[in-house]
């Protein structure tokens, strides 16, 4: 599996030994940010960096555990009922003119996102790469819940998340909204190079 | 006799302390996780099932369209899966998703302490096992751990909500909140305690309620 290696800039103490050892200067950026398009994946910087900055992190992930029907529909009433107490101590914490009251309501929100996270997690949307999350991100752009739906984040999700557990056969496409032609590669999510539309806007030709 | 903390898992052993455990008084709480009296169990039934079958909860929630709350959820952890893989920029995206359903989630009519404990107990007595009993059922060892974080996390928050019922702000004068980030253990507290009780992190994970 292909790994590349990623700089923690918070652990780096900048003592700059992963400068002198890639081979492909791959470190040396005016940014700290490791070089994606140079890294070959060696892992000599990780090895040799004193302070354990440098991770070697996969560019691609297995697919995500299956959940069944049964298990996966008793997270999501749990995650709902935690998301509506989430919501209802957010209210709370911003109504209330009790400084302690407003203190735990804050804790409840907190801690309820979080076991909500934690459940979802487990519910099927662990990877940012997984088709559950791709395609539910696609569905929310094909038709946005409402007006002020951040499209352009989820196009930008989109064009840069590849899918890792189906394999785009990639080809030609024709977007139906201003008609451009274009082609996509294997494993990429095709958008519209012009208007950005995705989804059900594009037929395949 | 020997009774667990049904939070943090710290023991009382009668014979030990030599005080009953019956003869605390009411406001004594667990010295690790601060739960309190009530959330402790007798030793032999810990491992005790739910006096009923869990019965099925199907009308407290159709799960064929996930709610604004549950999108906001789902979104936020795919930022935090994004960010530990080192991509900021997807990580923005998705955080600015779980931003727009926050902001429409939607809190229903009450939002009284009494209204979200009523909810978090309803969840201890049906969801959680509910949700235990398909885990097992399947096998499926994630969602098992799932459980035992969540359920902890979400017995100690129900029980200061009760406190909160009993005693009104004065538990919370001149004192800390902190709630643990990885978790979701709430705390009432100086100081944070060493590490969660619940998930183990270390206390720098915690951070303080302003
Ligand atoms: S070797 Fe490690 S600590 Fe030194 S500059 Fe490189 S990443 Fe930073
Ligand atoms: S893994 Fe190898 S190629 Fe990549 S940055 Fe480190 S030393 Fe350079
Ligand atoms: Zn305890
Ligand atoms: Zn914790």
């Amino acid at each position: 599996m292909k790994r590349i290696a990623v700089r923690n800039l918070r652990l780096c103490t900048k003592d700059c030994l992963c400068l002198y050892v890639c081979p492909y200067g791959a470190t040396d950026t005016e940014d700290s940010i490791i070089d994606a398009s140079k890294c070959t994946g060696c892992g000599i910087c990780a090895d040799a960096c004193p302070s354990g900055a440098i991770s070697m992190v996969p560019e691609d992930y297995p697919p995500q555990q299956v959940k069944t029907d049964e298990v996966k529909n008793a997270i999501e009433k749990l995650a709902y009922s935690r998301t509506l107490a989430e919501a209802k101590a957010r209210r709370a914490a911003s109504e209330s003119g009790k400084d302690g009251l407003r203190r735990l309501m804050k804790a409840i929100e907190g801690s309820s996102r979080l076991v909500a996270e934690d459940l979802m997690r487990e519910g099927r949307y662990m990877l940012p790469q997984s088709s559950n999350a791709l395609d539910l991100t696609s569905a929310l752009l094909d038709d946005p819940p409402s007006k002020d739906f951040p499209e352009e984040s989820a196009r930008e999700i989109l064009s840069r998340i590849r899918c890792n557990d189906r394999k785009e056969s990639g080809g030609s496409y024709r977007c139906s909204v201003c008609f451009t032609e274009f082609t996509a590669d294997e494993g990429e999510t095709p958008i519209c190079p012009m208007c950005h539309a995705s989804g059900k806007d594009l037929e395949t030709i | 006799m020997k009774y667990i903390c049904s939070v943090c898992g710290y023991v009382y052993d009668e014979e030990a302390e030599k005080i009953p455990f019956a003869s605390l008084p009411d406001d004594w709480v667990c010295p690790m996780c601060r739960a309190p009296k009530n959330l402790f169990v007798p030793e032999e039934s810990e491992a005790r099932e739910p006096a009923d079958e869990p019965q099925e909860a199907e009308e407290y929630h159709d799960s064929r369209k996930l709610s604004p709350g549950v999108l906001a959820a789902i979104f936020s952890n795919l930022a935090r899966g994004a960010e530990k893989q080192y991509r900021a920029k997807e990580a923005e995206a998705f955080t600015a998703i779980a931003a727009y359903f926050t902001r429409h989630s939607d809190s229903g009519d009450s939002s009284s302490p009494e209204a979200i404990r009523a909810l978090l107990s309803d969840d201890l007595s049906r969801g959680y096992p509910d949700l235990r009993k398909k885990a097992a059922a399947a096998g499926d060892r994630g969602a098992a751990r799932v459980l035992v974080w969540g359920e902890k996390v979400t017995r100690m928050a129900s029980s200061l909500l009760e406190r909160y019922e009993k005693e009104g702000e004065a538990f919370l004068a001149g004192t800390s909140v902190w709630l643990c980030t990885v978790c979701g253990f709430i705390y009432i507290g100086d100081n944070p305690p060493g590490i969660c009780p619940v998930c183990k992190v270390p206390s720098w994970k915690f951070t303080r309620i302003e």
